[in-house]
């Protein structure tokens, strides 16, 4: 199977210490990867780190072979903030003013959108079920509504690669498990590449293929139902 | 009639609706940015930038530029490298701006300086030249947003994820912080740092009571602006007021309708809500007797 992303000896660290330490990883094309650990053990950061909004201290990561400073594709990768609504309550924006964000990136920056890229935006309202609240104010909707919309918009272009930050975070059980559901779709059907940071390894492990535990370096990396074998022996993925 | 067919009247009706498109436009990214403070704490810098000109003998708009400008790229760049700080960085720069203003005025002995028209513009001696200048800044500020609107709205929403995408992010805020700046700085002279700065807020404060889309909140600013202007100007010119400081209160009592408009609406909604929506222990007891009925 094609690795997609190559992680190499990757250090990041905030000024107190390592958060992440000589990290090395490799990620195959079409994994839905749960990323696991307790809290403060570098799971976001690492994503954010993959996502080019942090620069690497030391070490390399690569996208489609290509080192994430130069890589230009950013239409291939998908990205849902950690709690992205959280400030937004007010902010006057509609549902699909958000998905059609999606749609923006540094290829097309000075184009307006023209009636193929409308379909897009059609077509994944209705595969997110989002038709009804399409022209609601993002503010008016729930927590896990929300999380649809964000996941909406980052997957209206088709990326290759999905990168979410606890994307269940703030929303009811049913909502998570919805969501959960949803990936595993996208996943399965679509063979999209996901790397999700999670909480909930029991919900991980019913749709996730493979799961690492990060605690400042890879504590464990497999699949997602030896981890949670891993965790009940050892309970060392949440302190 | 007399208040559109005086000379000095038509101009000031033109500068102040060039205005009022302009400042609610580029002041919508400010305001639903958290920064709405920026065009007030630039037009001190832009007031330190012209004393400053007079009292060395350089023209006072290039001096009021070049100062708000720079002014302007070194408060986006303290923003970006301290961003848990933004409001205090720009209250240090509106305070140093007013100081050295006030250094410079000292200073100068020979004159020269007309501190209220600063302040407060003279809507009513506008020139040909003056109507010119504003109108090249209005197009170029309507150009900058119609062809960035999407990547603006993008940076001002969410730039974590704007940053994802690819978008050059450092280069579009300093863009629309280099523009802010020259509206300021131009229009200043014109109409004063009071209508530029307010103008910049309160029609967007206005429209954000009721807007529930991105470029409803722009457009419905930029009406809110017009409206101010126009019946701000009429009063000013019958009630013999000045006109900045009039229009700036017709936008506050605009700001103050649609907050009272919007808190009695959304009660209104919340109470047909309640009333339409069935109770579900009603329901639920409903069905249970049902059940009950059946067996």
């Amino acid at each position: 199977m094609e690795k997609i992303i190559k992680i190499d000896n990757l250090s990041y660290n905030y000024g107190e210490g390592w958060i992440l330490h000589n990290l090395s990883l490799e990620i195959t094309k079409g994994d839905f990867l749960a990323v696991i650990g307790p809290n403060g053990a570098g799971k976001s950061t690492l994503l954010r780190l993959l996502a080019n909004i942090l620069e690497p201290t030391k070490g390399d990561i690569r996208i489609y072979d290509e080192p994430l400073d130069t890589f230009k594709h950013w239409e291939k990768i998908g990205y849902v903030p950690q709690n992205p609504a959280r400030n937004q309550k007010d902010f006057p924006i509609k549902v699909r003013e958000v998905v059609e964000l999606g749609l923006v990136n540094s290829g097309n920056i000075f184009k307006s959108l023209k009636s193929k890229d409308l379909l897009k935006v059609n077509a994944i309202i209705n595969k997110f079920y989002l038709e009804d609240l399409a022209s609601k104010k993002l503010g008016e909707l729930s927590g896990g509504q929300q999380q649809r919309v964000f996941l909406a918009r980052a997957m209206v272009n088709n990326p290759e690669i999905l990168l979410l930050d606890e994307p269940a975070t703030g929303i009811d059980t049913e909502a998570k498990a919805e969501l959960y559901q949803m990936l595993g779709d996208l996943s399965e059907q679509e063979g999209k590449t996901i790397i999700m940071v999670s909480h909930d390894l029991d919900l991980a492990v019913k749709y996730a293929k493979n799961a690492v535990c990060l605690d400042h370096g890879v504590c464990f990396f497999g699949d997602v139902k030896e981890a949670l074998n891993h965790h009940h022996k050892h309970g060392y993925f949440y302190r | 009639m007399e208040i559109f067919a005086l000379d000095f009247m038509q101009r000031a009706w033109i500068a102040g609706l060039i205005v009022a498109v302009i400042c609610p436009l580029i002041g919508s990214f400010l305001v639903l940015r958290h920064q709405s403070m920026m065009g007030d704490g630039l037009g001190h810098i832009a007031f330190a930038g012209v004393a400053g000109g007079v009292l060395l003998g350089v023209g006072p708009v290039i001096s009021g530029v070049v100062a708000t400008v720079l002014g302007a790229i070194f408060i986006e760049k303290a923003r970006t490298k301290l961003k848990d700080y933004g409001d205090m960085i720009l209250a240090i720069f509106f305070y140093s701006g007013i100081a050295l203003a006030i250094i410079f005025i000292g200073l100068n002995k020979t004159g020269g300086f007309n501190l209220s028209s600063i302040l407060f513009g003279s809507l009513m001696t506008i020139t040909t030249s003056d109507l010119w200048l504003i109108a090249t800044l209005g197009v170029i500020a309507s150009c900058f947003v119609v062809m960035l609107y999407r990547p603006l709205q993008y940076l001002v929403f969410d730039e974590t994820s704007a940053k994802v995408a690819g978008l050059p992010i450092n280069t579009l805020n300093m863009a629309l912080t280099i523009l802010t700046a020259l509206t300021v700085a131009l229009a200043m002279r014109i109409v004063g740092i009071l209508l530029v700065s307010a103008m910049m807020v309160i029609p967007v404060a206005c429209s954000l009571q009721t807007a529930k889309s991105f470029s409803g909140t722009i457009l419905g600013g930029i009406g809110y602006g017009l409206f101010s202007v126009f019946s701000g100007l009429i009063l000013s010119y019958y009630l013999n007021l000045a006109p900045g400081g009039t229009i700036v209160i017709v936008g506050t009592i605009c700001f103050i309708c649609s907050l009272v408009y919007k808190i009695t609406n959304s009660k209104k909604i919340t109470k047909e809500t309640l009333e339409n929506e069935p109770c579900a222990i009603c329901a639920h007891s409903e069905a249970t007797m049902g059940e009950k009925d059946e067996s």
